[in-house]
């Protein structure tokens, strides 16, 4: 059997077993043992998906459990009916708190995300220990006894925690599998590089949180009949919030499996613990242990306890890839898969005017203006710390001018967030290549999707994946799609940025210094896509600091000293423009009063 | 007209303390890049330590802030080889998620030691107050205020006119530069952490006389000190003694005008509001890494 056939086999198992385990064995013991292991499997799994994928830890994320949990309850009272029926609701409510958190938190990256998840946390235990009127206050809220035959006992929890667990599973697998999911990845990578690509990022988080709190809030529902007494102190626990981190740790962080079998590690390990310890000591040594493993298995196993001892297995059995670079890469085609449309309007395709950029004193980006004819190889030259890569910044939107204009087709893009201006057909490629590591070199060119310029940002993923290998194809790395793309040689980065970058399907295409620190071949290889691109209708402007290249392959240069331009031209005039020649070769002082 | 100026009073000598407890945890970020959330645990840990010496020799709690200052410099240094060094090299939310559990593990050996009774230490002038211009002054809380700013402003000259303070600045600025122009990084981390907790041990003994506690009161206080860093700006010293400041005065207003009881909701809503609406704080700077541009 294939690894993948043995491991749906070993799932289908499992879950058969776990369903027929009540009926074949009526210990209550192992039927709560069962029971917890699975809230925190949905837990774990749910958490996974925003501080897995995206990378946003939460160490508040237990909050949700207790909105769950008391929004069922109130609800079940006052409807009269079974507490099991509206858990969904805590669901809603909960994926609704996180809407709201995510939505006002937009901003809120890294270390200021977690801290706010942790306060959320604590406020929410504050508000239901103070709203006494609704949730009881401290005296906490009994909910009725379930109404079921004693005969059955535990078995409707049993079975509605192992159906959600199922359902929590699936859905964090199709999220993985869409679009969503590889943004969620590339965002975990790199956000703004992600934002560059066409990612809307905010929207991708705040999906991802609602998503990670709706299961725990339907859990929190469960849970709440099943312990049948609500209490602030008991219902958002950052102790529960630690059990998730300790569960996704121990399995493995971003992985569709791995929280679920650190759950079910670190559960029947928290009840052993809960009876083998007992007398006043036992809640301070469950603290130590609890500390100890956090702090252990975060700092040495940072992907995942099993994970990381997969990998290491895999690693002394040889059965890695092969190494990837020293494979020849076939010619460039003729023929480009997808020909680009007449962009709307008449004049340049680019209009940049007056663009400007201070970083405290220094005037990186000061009044500059050029333009990008249609359908030409426009180059952007100029010396060390003239600007250029400063202007690419500001024409992507990764930094904010603080003065000018950039016109695209005739239509302002200068106030538009990096992803619109991606989607108006703006397309770059970094100095430094900056692919996504964790991702496949296909999942790296499914980011950006396809036809996203029409604005259809969620196209089959299908289709995609057909544009996707074209593309590849087209840049000589078809063969390496299944391929992490952290592996790569540098210059097959290089090669992989720029088919993302066509994914997008750009009016224009900016390359900043394609040439650097790469073999000559593929620098004569570069041009020749270039080229082909160009013969194919693609506008492109170009930083580059290799002249005869830029010189050879432009239809126009603009030069740039001190942060604008000072002359442009067809390249055979400005090789002999005064101005440029003392622009690079010292003189700035006579080169900025030139102009 | 009086009950608001009580409280505003009452709120300003509470901030002294709560400067104390901030400023430790921020001048750790500050150079280390690192939130430590075991600064709660080690503020207890220096409770508690003030509080059994002033039981065995009846010295003044606020005085021995003159032992466990030094005592928690030493456990700085240890727990900084032992957990943090490591933690350093990984990304931030990873480090952070570290020291969380250096603080359960800090909570959990002060309740094998000390149990988890309420504890609260007494010296003679507590429950005696000042009375000046019609304000009652609690005499404990007037103390605990002077000796919070005397060891802020020694924290002060340490980091401004010491060799040392000099090396540490540099290091917060740059750690790449200080190492190109011969500081040893690493000394610095450290010493920058053990004085971080060691400015949390001497906060400890303060507020031994001032709140009973219990080991996991260090919670509140995580609470506490990351919304008035966080209001202050990350990093900015100056900033968390105007935070802790704003921060005790609206606890100070919200339990005597709402009620006590969500007086402990404010640190949580300064964190929330502050973290969503201007991300930098009062007077910290804007962190690359840490906020999308706006």
């Amino acid at each position: 059997m294939t690894p993948t056939r043995l491991r749906r086999a070993a799932i289908a198992a499992a879950a058969a077993a776990l369903a027929a385990f009540p009926l074949l064995s009526d210990n209550a013991y192992w039927q709560n043992l069962a029971i917890m292991a699975f809230l925190l499997a949905i837990m774990a799994s749910a958490w996974n998906i925003i501080s897995g994928y995206a990378g946003y830890v939460s160490l508040g994320q237990s909050a949700f459990l207790g909105i769950g949990a008391y929004t069922a309850a109130i609800a079940a009272t006052a409807l009269d009916v079974s507490p099991l029926l509206t858990a969904p609701l805590g669901g809603v409510t909960a994926a609704g708190a996180a809407l709201l958190l995510a939505l006002a938190g937009r901003r809120t990256r890294g270390i200021a995300f977690v801290i706010v998840s942790f306060a959320f946390l604590e406020l929410a235990a504050i508000v239901a220990s103070n709203w006494s009127s609704v949730t009881g206050g401290n005296h906490g809220l009994a909910l009725p006894l379930p109404t079921w035959d004693s005969d059955y006992l535990n078995l409707p929890f049993y079975y509605a925690l192992l159906a959600l667990l199922a359902l929590t599973v699936a859905g964090s697998w199709a999220i993985r599998r869409s679009r969503l999911g590889a943004g969620l990845v590339a965002i975990r990578d790199d956000e703004s590089k992600a934002e560059g690509v066409g990612v809307p990022a905010a929207r991708y988080k705040t999906a991802a949180f609602a998503a990670s709190a709706f299961p725990i809030g339907v859990a929190g529902g469960v849970y709440g009949y099943y312990v049948s007494f609500l209490e602030p102190a008991a219902m958002f626990d950052i102790v529960i919030a630690l059990q998730i981190v300790l569960a996704a740790h121990l399995g493995g962080v971003g992985t569709l499996w791995g929280p679920v079998a650190g759950a079910f590690l670190l559960e029947p390990l928290a009840q052993f613990t809960n009876q083998s310890l007992s007398g006043p000591d036992a809640g301070s040594w469950r603290l130590i242990i609890y500390g100890g493993l956090l702090s252990v298995i975060v700092l040495f196993f940072p992907k995942g306890v099993i994970a990381e001892l997969v990998a290491r297995v895999r690693r002394w059995r040889g059965a890695e890839p092969p190494a990837l670079p020293g494979r020849r890469l076939t010619p460039v085609p003729r023929a480009l898969p997808w020909t680009p449309q007449p962009s709307p309007g008449t004049g340049p395709l680019l209009v940049v005017e007056g663009l400007t950029r201070h970083f405290g004193g220094v005037r990186a980006v000061d009044g500059c203006s050029f333009t990008v004819e249609r359908g030409s190889i426009t180059g952007l030259i100029g010396p060390n710390g003239s600007g250029k890569t400063t202007v690419f910044n500001l024409l992507d939107g990764g930094l904010r001018a603080q003065a000018g204009t950039v016109h695209l087709a005739g239509r302002p893009i200068h106030a538009l967030p990096p992803h619109r201006r991606a989607r108006a057909g703006l397309a770059r490629t970094y100095q430094a290549t900056r692919i996504f590591p964790s991702l496949t070199v296909l999942e790296n060119l499914l980011v950006p999707g396809r036809g996203s310029r029409a604005g259809s940002g969620t196209g089959s993923v299908a289709g995609s994946t057909t544009r996707a290998r074209e593309w590849l194809e087209f840049v000589g790395m078809g063969e390496y799609a299944g391929h992490p793309a952290g592996r790569l040689s540098y210059g097959q980065q290089k090669l992989v940025e720029l088919a993302q970058a066509l994914m997008l399907e750009p009016r224009l295409l900016l390359l900043d210094e394609p040439a650097a620190g790469i073999n000559p071949a593929l620098v004569e290889r570069l041009c020749e896509i270039i080229r082909t691109l160009n013969r194919g209708g693609m506008t492109v402007l170009i930083v580059e600091h290799d002249l005869p290249l830029v010189l050879s392959l432009c239809d126009r240069v603009h030069v740039m000293a001190e942060g604008r331009v000072l002359a442009s031209g067809p390249p055979g005039r400005i090789e002999h423009d005064p101005a440029v020649q003392d622009a690079y070769l010292g003189e700035h002082t006579t080169a900025g009063a030139a102009k | 007209m009086t009950g608001l100026a009580q409280t505003l009073a009452f709120g300003v000598l509470v901030g002294g303390v709560y400067a104390l407890a901030a400023s430790a945890m921020n001048l750790i970020f500050g150079v280390m890049r690192i939130v430590n959330l075991a600064q709660g645990a080690m503020l207890m840990l220096g409770a508690y330590l003030a509080y059994s010496l002033w039981r065995a020799t009846g010295l003044d709690p606020l005085l021995l802030t003159l032992v466990t200052a030094p005592a928690l410099l030493a456990v700085g240094w240890v727990t900084y080889y032992l957990f943090v060094e490591r933690a350093r090299t990984t990304d931030p939310p990873t480090a952070l998620v570290t020291t969380f559990g250096l603080a359960l593990i800090t909570t959990g050996v002060i309740a094998l030691i000390w149990g988890n009774e309420w504890r609260l230490a007494g010296p003679g002038y507590a429950g005696r107050s000042f009375t000046v211009a019609g304000l009652h002054l609690p005499q404990a809380q007037v103390y605990a205020c002077l000796v919070a700013a005397v060891v802020l402003g020694g924290l002060w000259l340490v980091l401004n006119r010491t060799w040392l303070g000099r090396s540490v600045r540099a290091v917060a600025a740059g750690p790449e530069g200080a190492r190109l122009v011969g500081i040893d990084v690493r000394r610095v981390w450290a010493a920058s952490y053990a004085l971080g907790v060691a400015a949390a041990g001497a906060g400890g003994a303060l507020l031994s006389v001032l709140y009973p506690f219990t080991p996991s009161s260090g919670y509140h206080w995580i609470g506490l000190m990351l919304s008035i860093v966080v209001l202050g700006g990350m990093g900015s010293m100056a900033g968390s003694v105007l935070g802790a400041v704003l921060v005790a005065v609206g606890e100070a207003l919200t339990s005597a005008y709402l009620s006590p009881g969500w007086a402990t909701a404010v640190p949580y809503l300064v964190i929330v509001i502050v973290l969503l609406a201007r991300p930098q704080g009062l007077l910290g700077a804007r962190l690359r890494e840490d906020m999308s541009r706006a």
